[in-house]
């Protein structure tokens, strides 16, 4: 293991910011891959999701909203921008960070599940009305209507079990990693 | 001012660092993730078998049908020359390997390991075993994204090819599409052979879709008739992208996949929504 605490702060700091731009890349890369195990229904776990819960959690409404919103884009350019990922992520990362972890729920993994979980809901909901949107005033909205909040239903919970489930293989490192970062940074503050 | 300094002295770092984040992030999405792809490319390419594996083992019976089919395409292809209609017909395919799928669950849509490098341009044809499969929306230079035909936004104009029927298939995220008809009692049953129609401004006539499965005429406001692809969608390995005669159209109108004028007459004659394709 490398002895962080000799480093120069600002080292320190390019580390820690050079760690966490991975892990997104990281992410951004899995998204396309459909491995057996990580995927039902041809649906794979939302990763980037996760990882805006896993900044999130420990972080203000602010920088929660700010990384949903650059992860949102970052979906948008590998799929479609039309509608955006921007605003479901932005909205799960602001209410991750609002939630009053400290005296609801404990932080360890079932609760990471959980949380993961019903954002995972919010997201595909989010993006289910934006779809909505998009059809109404079309000759056939009905008949849209009908089938995008079909197709939500199975999106929905499919991506929610798989996410949450692989939730803390995200968490898990990349948390430990920030709390080994956030020491460093404590003495001096 | 002091304050000013102040607070810039603190927060300044970390206001460069959002607006580089937020500003990568925004230039990753308008180059719609080409670095990306490049990059996830280069890592599946040594997982990608060199060869597409071809059945050695074919059935006689399909031997002798595969001999038919090329006889007749000849003497159809010479009887529309003695008619004066003349259609560009697509030729010459690229193979391109499947590297991955959609990254978001709301398109269906797949990743290929070639690119412009290999010739492949935006409203190219993807056809799998079987049939058509979807056409290429994004190019890099060495991926393609394909947008499927079982994406619900994905609409294709095609036709009966016994009774000549026409209709308009619609996605179901699955490997079955619904074909809505124009007519109020289509001629078709289960067994029918669903191809691309002439109406179609996206993809060539004639190119194979899939079976029909089942049919439903009670259906409002226009017949149904659900139709198995005969393309594998959901496991698909390797393709074939051929160049679209029709690409020049399709990127002119990409919004509509029937041509307007027949559209509009159809519409009117059988109450039919309109059909939209989505790029």
């Amino acid at each position: 293991m490398i002895d962080l605490t000799r480093w120069h702060p600002t080292a320190r700091q390019a580390l820690n910011w050079g760690v966490t731009v991975g892990s997104v890349l990281l992410c951004l890369l899995v998204l396309p891959t459909r491995f057996p195990g990580m995927a039902l229904l041809d649906v794979g776990p939302n990763w980037l999701l996760i990882w805006v819960v896993a900044w999130s959690i420990n972080r203000t409404v602010f920088e929660g909203a700010t990384a949903g919103l650059i992860l949102g884009w970052l979906q948008d350019g590998m799929s479609s921008p039309n509608p955006t990922h921007a605003l479901s992520l932005v909205v799960v990362g602001a209410l991750t960070a609002r939630l009053q972890k400290q005296r609801y729920i404990q932080e360890d993994f079932i609760s990471i599940a959980l949380i993961v979980f019903g954002m995972a809901v919010l997201a595909e909901t989010i993006t289910a009305i934006q779809f909505s949107l998009q059809t109404i005033g079309t000759a056939s909205a009905n008949q849209h209507l009908g089938k995008i909040w079909l197709y939500h239903q199975r999106i929905a919970l499919t991506s929610a079990i798989l996410s949450s489930l692989w939730a803390p293989a995200v968490y898990y490192p990349l948390n430990r990693w920030w709390e080994h970062m956030a020491e460093f940074e404590q003495p001096q503050a | 001012m002091y304050a000013v300094r102040r607070w810039w002295d603190r927060n300044g770092i970390r206001l460069g660092l959002i607006s580089l984040a937020l500003g990568s992030a925004w230039l990753i999405r308008q180059t719609q993730g080409g670095l990306i792809y490049e990059v996830y490319r280069g890592l599946a390419q040594p997982f990608v078998q060199q060869t597409p594996q071809v059945e050695q083992s074919k059935d006689p019976k399909v031997l002798e049908l595969e001999q038919r089919l090329v006889e007749l395409e000849s003497q159809n292809r010479q009887l529309q020359e003695l008619l004066g209609y003349v259609e560009k017909h697509p030729s010459g395919g690229t193979v391109a390997p499947v590297i991955g799928r959609s990254a978001d669950h709301w398109w269906q849509q797949v990743i290929l390991g070639r690119g412009s490098k290999d010739g492949i341009q935006i409203g190219a044809i993807v056809s799998g075993d079987g049939g058509i499969v979807g056409r290429v929306v994004q190019v890099t230079p060495n991926t393609s994204r394909v947008l499927l035909i079982s994406d619900p936004t994905s609409q294709v104009g095609v036709t009966i090819s016994r009774s000549r029927n026409m209709g308009y298939i619609r996605g179901q995220a699955a490997n079955r599409v619904i074909m809505e008809f124009f007519d109020k009692v289509p001629d078709v049953r289960p067994g029918d052979v669903v191809s691309t129609s002439s109406y179609s401004q996206i993809f060539p006539a004639g190119l194979p879709v899939g079976i029909v499965e089942s049919v439903n005429l009670n259906k409002s406001p226009a017949p149904e008739a659900v139709v198995a692809l005969s393309a594998p969608i959901s496991r698909l390995e390797w393709v074939i992208v051929s160049p679209n005669p029709k690409a020049g159209a399709a990127e002119l109108s990409s919004h509509t996949d029937l041509d307007p004028n027949h559209k509009n007459q159809l519409e009117s004659a059988s109450g039919v929504a309109s059909a939209e394709d989505r790029p």
